[in-house]
């Protein structure tokens, strides 16, 4: 029997993953901040640990937590950044 | 010679007999997914491990069920209606199990379950375990046309089909057939975009919206709610993105207001808030699935919400126009009198306001707007969301009676519920709060018009309710006109 699907298949489609890398060492990692409560507190020490291990690290910030992030900043990080950390806290 | 055939496997792509006559002589066993004989005959197989192509008379969900119900770990192949295959066999009754030779002629059959018979037409022991044999049941290809053509429109509308493709929201769904959705849709393009459903940004085409309303059991008369439903959720300011994954859980409110309410079928009296009526809780519902399919929004995956709420299936109410002493929600957001519209809110679980001893507008409305100070938090002043009260009946008339009108009644509530800063820094508390001297007083609500109203309910009893709002998420309600003529 064929049903009609509420689905999408687009927004089905997995995304592959980014190729991993190994080693932080020399790597760009950008932490995002997405405004929440104490997330900013938490990322600091996120930035502290992967500078230990040799990253450069770069901070963002999106204006709010409950709204995504533009594809102007999503563009911006990927094309910096070899990884990236969003903080959520409360 | 065997008719030649190619079937949907259950567990991947098509399966001609070529293929299976390729690697030498075939069987093949008829069944159906409702015949005590074919199940008992499949068991007895899987326990043989026995090599046997079933080819199961039911679309592919329901012959994978009847495999997983007996143990058959063979391959399984779905004919579903008209049964062509079986009836190019000359089937008159299932289980029949057909011995192929290479060469395509049928070498041997067997009619029912007969122990010895199967055992030696397949060269293995079957057992001695009883019955010994036993007759099966007719063929689905013995159906005459009309039982043909009903199998065919209904296809596989057992609920087990709907929970394991995952559309449900945990209560049985109806099937989205191709004849219900066409019947939703009623002419309508169903390629054309009411656009991107956060979170998963799957696109809302009037198809798939029309699927989530069959599956929600909507009637195509409440299509037209649902429709202005999901327009109004994808209005950016309603950012339904950050209520679909959030921890709080909050769900999708619905309120109809107009003519629609009767078309539909809508209920604004006793019990409006569920359950019972048939439009609001499929209308709502048909929101959430929405949300949950289209817009991948799942809880317990893309949805985050920590416990959720029953509500959260779907709340649709409809305003007692007719009953209320005032004018209704659209007409004050700005509709023309006449239209029909649909308000959407995002909110928690109604808490109920028993309310019987106070006998003026002003005792009336304290009391409302104190029951809802501890919503979100007790400490949370001020609430920074708009919040729903359903006032009843009763309580409407105590309110108007004074001459009260509905900006009369939100600002009673607004200026009752004030606390002083400092009795409010205590656990959680907003930069107002710790920003007030001791001694200021912090309302409950930022401002009056954050007090939404709608009269709704039974004519006896004085309990009113109000929706614990969702809190942060840079929301604000949507009113859209409902259209009937499109």
């Amino acid at each position: 029997m064929r049903y009609v699907s509420p689905y999408d298949p687009a927004a089905r489609t997995p995304v592959a993953a980014a190729p991993r890398h190994g080693t932080l060492a020399g790597r760009t990692v950008a932490l995002l901040d997405i405004s929440k409560n104490r997330g900013a507190e938490f990322l600091d020490r996120v930035e502290l640990r992967l500078r230990e291990r040799g990253a450069d690290v770069e901070r963002y910030c999106k204006p709010l937590f409950s709204r995504p992030a533009t594809g102007e900043l999503v563009e911006r990080i990927a094309a910096r950044a070899d990884l990236a950390v969003e903080g959520l806290a409360d | 010679m065997a008719p030649a055939f190619t079937l949907p496997s259950t567990t991947g792509g098509p399966v001609a007999l070529a293929d299976l006559l390729a690697a030498g002589p075939a069987v093949v066993m008829f069944v159906t997914d409702d015949c005590p004989t074919c199940e008992l005959t499949l068991r007895r197989l899987a326990v043989a491990a026995a090599e046997v192509t079933v080819v199961c008379e039911a679309p592919p969900a329901a012959a994978s069920r009847l495999a997983a119900r007996t143990g058959f770990g063979g391959r399984m192949l779905s004919e579903p209606a008209p049964y062509e295959t079986s009836r190019a066999f000359g089937l008159e009754a299932v289980p029949t199990t057909v011995a192929i030779a290479p060469g395509g002629d049928v070498a041997e059959t067997v009619v029912g379950w007969d122990a010895a018979a199967l055992s030696a037409l397949l060269g293995i022991d079957l057992g001695a375990e009883p019955p010994a044999r036993k007759p099966g049941c007719a063929a689905k290809s013995t159906y005459d046309a009309a039982q043909l053509a009903a199998d065919a429109a209904v296809g596989d509308d057992d609920p087990e089909a709907m929970y394991e493709l995952g559309w449900t929201d945990g209560l049985p769904t109806v099937a989205p057939t191709p004849e219900r959705v066409a019947a939703m849709l009623a002419g309508r393009d169903p390629s054309a975009s009411l656009g991107p459903v956060a979170p998963g940004m799957g696109e809302a085409t009037l198809e798939r919206v029309a699927a989530c309303a069959v599956l929600a059991g909507c009637r195509p008369e409440h299509f037209a709610v649902v429709e202005a439903g999901v327009r109004a959720m994808l209005v950016p300011r309603f950012n339904l993105h950050g209520q679909a994954v959030t921890t709080q859980p909050a769900g999708q409110i619905a309120v109809v207001n107009g003519p629609v309410r009767a078309a539909a079928g809508l209920n604004a009296g006793m019990g409006v808030l569920g359950p019972g009526a048939r439009a609001n809780a499929t209308i709502g519902r048909a929101l959430r699935l929405v949300v949950a399919l289209t817009g991948e929004g799942m809880p317990g995956r893309l949805d985050r919400s920590t416990l959720g709420q029953a509500g959260k299936v779907g709340t649709c109410i409809a305003e007692d126009e007719e009953r209320s002493p005032w004018p209704p929600l659209h007409i004050e957001r700005g509709l023309a009198p006449g239209t029909s519209a649909v308000t959407l809110l995002a909110g928690d679980a109604p808490l109920s306001i028993s309310e019987h001893r106070s006998r003026t507008p002003e005792e009336l409305a304290a009391a409302l707007g104190w029951a809802a100070a501890s919503l979100w938090s007790p400490n949370w002043w001020p609430i920074g969301a708009a919040t729903l009260f359903v006032i009843c009946p009763e309580h409407a008339d105590t309110l108007a009676a004074g001459g009260w009108s509905k900006a009369d009644v939100r600002r009673a509530i607004w200026d009752a519920v004030q606390r002083p800063a400092g009795e409010l820094r205590r656990g959680e508390f907003t930069a107002r709060v710790a920003e007030a001297a001791d001694a200021e007083l912090v309302p409950k609500w930022d401002a009056p018009d954050d007090i939404l109203l709608i009269v709704a309910g039974g004519e006896a009893g004085r309990f009113s309710a109000v929706f614990g709002p969702c809190v942060g998420m840079d929301w604000s309600p949507v009113t859209l006109e409902v259209r009937c003529d499109t």
